[in-house]
């Protein structure tokens, strides 16, 4: 069966290479994000990734209700959670940079990220179809908690099916409060304080050249979380955004060479293209491409084995930083909570022995 | 890493640089810290870096952390030149 460009080729590049366009200006990297809590006590990209998260939990709950899309929460498998987030966040602190960040940084022409890349896709094809298989389907098997009808367990119907709706809502809204209640306090009296104007001026050079603020980036990945939902459950995979999963294709098809259509070359694996070119587009425009790799052999060497970690861990825990915590926490799964909580401590303790013992 | 001394301009005397081209994050920001640590106060430190957002953090941290920057100058495609005075 031949490609289907209008649903699958040209809406995932699309979606893509805004998808790297605005992790490339808004310097989008979870790695960064979580490790400068510790190592810089700094909180500028936590604060863009906890805006994507509300805005996305919002997003997707209402239109979940509107029968727009439908939520498809990963289940909990907490052996492979725990493992593989724990995995992943050493492995991303190694290779200095997430999967998102990672992938953005090759269309910077960085070519210590590119080892990091080939090392996350290897291990992904390790574990998703070679080697640890079956390794991963046993400990996922062995350790997987469903709620009581069957489906995946969220914080929604984690006290019973019967309670999934009304508590599903309830966490919704108490964080939605709390989350704009934060945005208005913090962010918009102190800025109606100051005069309350938007600053039009030099527009194409804020967006083009500079980097973005914390807020522009956060609402700007939600934005692109919501299409990505809609955009994919049209192509037949109904999920929002990942990455791990379509380096995962892109290096299947090459390598096993299955038919196309054979979902090894869907959907995902374009958007994950259209990252890179969206990337590789706005640091032309900034000039911020140059091929560039780090002097050090080690730290090459580290950027490879990290990559590797990762990918192992992406697939141990069905998904990265991405599709576990970027997509997976805004519909409330158990799972994804589970391994962003490790992909965090994970990085934390692999940045403490890397960067801080001096 | 040896002491050069070298006149940028009439008002700038930089004392040390550090060039981190080519360095991913974090090690752009954990280096250029460690290195003004060990400095003394009022000397100068030049940074070139290639790397978008250390080269955006890096003068955020060194101002946090009470040192002064001095400039921030695109020297090229991908390149910084950061000067920071130590406190």
């Amino acid at each position: 069966m031949a490609l289907d460009f209008a649903v699958v080729v040209i809406p995932g590049l699309v979606v893509g290479i805004i998808f790297g366009f605005v992790l490339q200006r808004g310097r989008f990297c979870m790695n960064s994000a979580f490790r400068d809590i510790l190592v810089l006590k700094e909180y500028t990209l936590l604060k863009a990734v906890a805006l994507a998260l509300l805005g996305q939990m919002i997003a997707f709950h209402i239109l979940d209700l509107l029968d727009i899309i439908t939520l498809n929460p990963k289940p909990l498998a907490w052996g492979g959670n725990i493992l593989g987030g724990f995995l992943f966040g050493i492995g991303m602190a190694l290779a200095a940079g997430c999967a998102s960040g990672t992938t953005y940084r090759v269309g910077e022409g960085m070519m210590g990220s590119l080892m990091a890349l080939l090392g996350l896709s290897l291990g992904a094809y390790t574990t998703g179809v070679g080697i640890l298989l079956k390794f991963k389907d046993s400990l996922r098997a062995d350790t997987t908690i469903n709620a009581d009808d069957g489906t995946a367990l969220t914080l929604g119907n984690i006290l019973g099916t019967d309670l999934a709706d009304i508590l599903t809502w309830l966490t919704v809204i108490v964080i939605a409060v709390i989350g704009i209640g934060l945005i208005v306090w913090k962010l918009y009296l102190p800025w109606k304080e100051g005069g309350g104007k938007l600053d039009f001026t030099n527009l194409f050079e804020k967006i083009f050249k500079q980097g973005w603020k914390w807020w522009v980036t956060g609402t700007a990945i939600a934005a692109i979380g919501v299409l990505a939902f809609i955009s994919s459950a049209e192509a037949g995979r109904n999920y929002p955004l990942g990455i791990t999963a379509g380096w995962l294709g892109f290096l299947k098809y090459f390598v096993s060479g299955t038919d196309p259509a054979e979902a090894a070359l869907g959907w995902i694996v374009f958007l994950v293209l259209g990252a890179v070119i969206g990337a590789f587009i706005a640091a032309m425009i900034a000039k911020e491409f140059k091929l560039r790799a780090p002097k050090d052999g080690k730290i090459l060497l580290g950027q490879f084995v990290g990559g590797v970690m990762m990918g192992i861990g992406a697939v141990l825990a069905a998904g990265c930083n991405i599709g576990n915590l970027l997509s997976g926490v805004p519909q409330l799964s158990v799972g994804s909570i589970v391994t962003s909580i490790f992909i965090v401590l994970g990085t934390w303790i692999a940045s403490y022995l890397l960067f801080m013992r001096d | 890493m040896r002491k050069t001394k070298l006149v940028v301009n009439k008002v700038t005397e930089v004392t040390e640089t550090l060039d981190l081209s080519g360095e991913v994050c974090p090690y752009p920001d954990v280096k250029s810290k460690r290195k003004i640590k060990r400095m003394n106060s009022g000397e100068v430190l030049e940074l070139i870096i290639d790397y978008p957002l250390s080269a955006e953090r890096v003068p955020e941290t060194m101002k946090s952390l009470g040192h002064e920057v001095l400039s921030v100058e695109k020297t090229g495609t991908a390149e910084w030149k950061i000067l920071i005075k130590r406190k």
